[in-house]
């Protein structure tokens, strides 16, 4: 149906005409659609798709990338396909990228259609795995309409395209999680499995946040590589960037190349993740710093410390939030108190992203801020207790009082009512 | 104390001299209160004056730290919740007695509609006292604003549509109460205004009316009371002291009830006003606006072409008209049309409690 309406569309457009046309209209009406729209299958698809196609919408059209002849006769196939006119039919698999190349690295052209598109593409992608592969003549590796699609192409903001955020981990995954194409490389599948189990995922998949990585965030898009042991910290840092300052400070001021021993990786995993929870440091059983510091070690007792500070904070933090909050649902007012355990609770946010400093003091600092803050939230807390006991007794006493000038109020009406006639005064 | 009969000496005689004071002493003594079986419906009307005195004076001491302005209000009864020494005691109190207030201004009506004490002489007395109750709505209304918490604010802005609604001057009306076009810090000042100047110097007058004219006719005695239907002799006690120290009873009561609410149950301060954050869940006005709130949102978009709220605010405002016409209504003494009215309020409270119900229990359920 939708074909049928594209090729109504098509067929009561203007006249086709072979000079180049004007950026962002659709194509006229040419022989590879009204021959292909009435073929069947595989044949048919290019011009089902072609409505979806953000090069049609355009104004590109078939032999934009086939070649051939677009004003032959419908029922002339050997005419459209005329090699003298450019027939190229299907591309070569090692071709594509050069063939995409040829609008997409034209900064001209490319300035038609948007003045701030890129046209590093192919440039990018000459430096990725996937690149060198095909350059080497490796037609398996990826190219642009692995990830892009081919005919229906959309743009990348549409989150119907393949390369869209949300769908992006899926595109790579359908080779990358391919055991019998990555066998070849001898690369691992886990890739996509893994980062689908990450904390990264979570906030894209759950949380709906775009912003948050996924594949090509670490690794490039079009240069696609591995991120190496030295860079690492600055993949990861270019979102978290105050862990990466951190680490780079402690790195130059202890004169270390810690990229080399304290990758990101080694305490986060890579794809697989996880959300940072508070047991993650010291020397638990889940802890990360006993993967490399054994018992004696300075490190290892700097890492007990810090661990046991920040569990105290948590605690006191937690002992402070609840008497807070059973006071305010006992009707007292603490909403300033609540308000002042914030900025405590704040200091736990600091801590954490402090540890990256690997620096022990400035982390006990942030704990130690911290746990004042804590216990002036506790000390509000049975403050506020106190005086709910207070109000009790206070009203406890009140009502004594009151009830005492009730009684007596009500011997004085008694005595009153002695002094009248029986039943009240005849009126 | 001179005796009877003996012209006053000394300090009394002075401002005896000066005040008129043997005239208000001679009241005193010869003011009686009718003794029969309804007599007790007679403490309602000490009791809302109780609780409007007790407004008054938790009023005056709120005012020495209340701020009027959106900056300042929220923080300003935070500060007396948590900071003045009794300041929650005050606040929780004037908070608590406000909602009695009005509860018993309530039955206090009614029970003179059901024993139809507005009538003949009393048909001003029956005015002054629906305008008071008028007077103390609008108390709770403009009061409701003045902590500046998001429940009130939201909750003005609803209500100040509705008044927005009203056909010709809506637009005028909804203005003059917001101070602008929208509920800002202008509004909080307006109400403030209103609040503690502009209502108070109203309810004075009419209460001072109200007061008099009880005072001028005495209290009424229900047809079924008398002494020609009874068969016995009408019988009263006198006001100072045997009424008096029963009413002081009842207060002694009401203010452990206060106090008791204000310790066990404080009155909440919510979270301060934000305007521009969208409005939470769950805004309802005061309780005793309940029944019109779930009334309009019960009502259809359009009731035979006009639309539903107006229809709403037109049965709001010809109820009203008719709670102060009563009296004027059941003149002439035909019974059939009396019996009629007491029927037509049993409906309207019947229906008014159920339509609270409805909004407290949807609260409860959603």
């Amino acid at each position: 149906m939708r074909a049928a309406a594209f090729l109504l569309a098509w067929a009561t457009a203007s006249a086709y005409a072979a000079e180049p046309k004007p950026a962002g209209t659709p194509p006229p009406p040419s022989a590879c659609v009204a021959c292909h729209g009435e073929l069947d299958g595989e044949a048919l698809e290019p011009v089902r798709r072609a409505q979806d196609d953000v090069h049609f919408q355009k104004g590109l059209s078939c032999h934009d990338c086939h070649g051939g002849n677009p004003a032959a006769p419908s029922d002339d196939m050997e005419a459209a396909h005329d090699e003298r006119k450019g027939w190229v039919g299907k591309p070569s698999r090692l071709k594509v990228p050069l063939l995409c190349a040829r609008c997409h690295a034209d900064p001209e052209l490319m300035k038609s259609y948007n003045p701030h598109t890129r046209v590093d593409q192919l440039a990018e992608y000459r430096t990725s795995v996937h690149g060198k592969r095909n350059a080497a003549g490796d037609d398996k590796a990826a190219v642009c309409v692995d990830c892009h699609g081919v005919h229906g192409i959309r743009p990348v903001s549409d989150p119907r395209s393949f390369a869209h955020p949300t769908r992006l981990a899926e595109t790579c995954g359908r080779c990358h999680a391919d055991s019998a194409r990555m066998d070849a490389y001898g690369l691992a599948v886990t890739q996509y499995a893994d980062y689908k189990a990450s904390v990264h995922a979570a906030a894209l998949y759950e949380k709906g946040d775009l912003g948050a990585p996924t594949c090509n965030d670490c690794h490039g898009s079009h240069g696609a590589v591995p991120p190496g042991g030295g860079s690492v910290a600055n993949v990861c840092g270019s979102c978290h960037g105050r862990e990466a300052t951190l680490f780079r400070e402690t790195e130059a001021k202890r004169g270390l190349d810690l990229d080399l021993c304290i990758r990101c990786v080694v305490c986060h995993e890579n794809h697989a993740v996880r959300p940072p929870t508070a047991d993650m440091l010291g020397v638990g059983p889940r802890s990360t710093c006993v993967t490399c510091h054994a018992e004696g070690d300075p490190e290892y007792r700097a890492a007990a410390g810090m661990g046991a500070a920040a569990t105290r904070l948590r605690e006191r933090l937690a002992e402070a939030t609840d008497l807070l909050e059973r006071a305010e649902r006992a009707g007292m007012e603490v909403s300033a108190d609540r308000f002042a355990l914030r900025e405590a609770q704040d200091q736990v946010v600091e801590a954490r992203v402090l540890v990256h400093s690997f620096d022990e003091q400035r982390f006990m600092a942030a704990v130690a801020a911290g746990l004042e803050g804590a216990e002036k939230g506790v000390s509000a807390g049975q403050r506020a207790f106190r005086e709910l006991r207070q109000r009790r007794i206070g009203l406890a006493v009140s009502l004594v009082v009151i009830l005492a000038v009730i009684v007596g109020l009500a011997l004085k009406a008694r005595e009153l009512d002695r002094g009248l006639p029986p039943g009240g005064v005849s009126t | 104390m001179s005796a009877e009969g003996e012209p006053p000496r000394g300090l009394r005689a002075w401002l005896d001299e000066r005040l008129g004071l043997s005239a208000l002493t001679a009241l005193a003594r010869e003011k009686t209160v009718p003794l029969h079986r309804h007599t007790a419906w007679y403490y309602l009307g000490g009791m809302t004056l109780f609780l409007f005195t007790v407004q008054v004076v938790t009023g005056i001491l709120l005012l020495l730290y209340y701020r009027s302005s959106a900056d300042e209000a929220f923080e300003s009864v935070q500060f007396i919740m948590t900071r003045v020494p009794f300041g929650w005691l005050v606040r929780s109190i004037h908070s608590w007695s406000a909602n009695l207030l009005v509860l018993v201004a309530l039955v206090h009506m009614f029970s003179v509609f059901l024993l139809k004490a507005y009538r003949r002489p009393r048909e001003v007395t029956w005015f002054t006292g629906v305008l008071l109750l008028f007077l103390m709505l609008g108390f709770g209304f403009s009061g409701y604003l003045l902590p500046w918490n998001t429940l009130a604010f939201f909750a003005t802005q609803v209500g100040t549509e509705v008044a927005g609604a009203v056909p010709v001057v809506g637009r005028f009306l909804l203005r003059f109460l917001r101070g602008g076009d929208q509920v800002t810090g202008g509004t909080l000042t307006r109400f403030y205004g209103i609040h503690v100047a502009v209502l108070p110097a109203l309810t004075t007058l009419v209460l001072a009316a109200h007061l008099l004219l009880v005072q001028r006719h005495g209290m009424s005695v229900p047809e079924s009371q008398h002494a020609a239907r009874t068969g016995r002799p009408a019988r009263s006690v006198p006001f100072f002291p045997n009424f008096l120290v029963r009413d002081a009873i009842g207060w002694s009561a009401a203010v452990g009830v206060l106090a008791a609410l204000a310790a066990l149950f404080p009155w909440d301060l919510g979270e301060k006003a934000d305007p521009f954050a969208p409005a939470p869940a769950g805004i309802r006005p005061e309780w005793y606006f309940a029944w019109m709130f779930q009334t309009l949102k019960w009502l259809p978009a359009h009731v035979l072409g006009v639309e539903g709220e107006l229809v709403g605010l037109f049965a709001f405002g010809v109820g009203g008209l008719l709670l102060i016409l009563v009296p004027l209504l059941d003149s002439g003494g035909r019974p059939g049309r009396s019996h009629a009215l007491i029927v037509l309020g049993w409906v309207v409270v019947v229906y008014a409690a159920a339509a609270t119900a409805a909004v407290y229990l949807n609260a409860a359920s959603g």
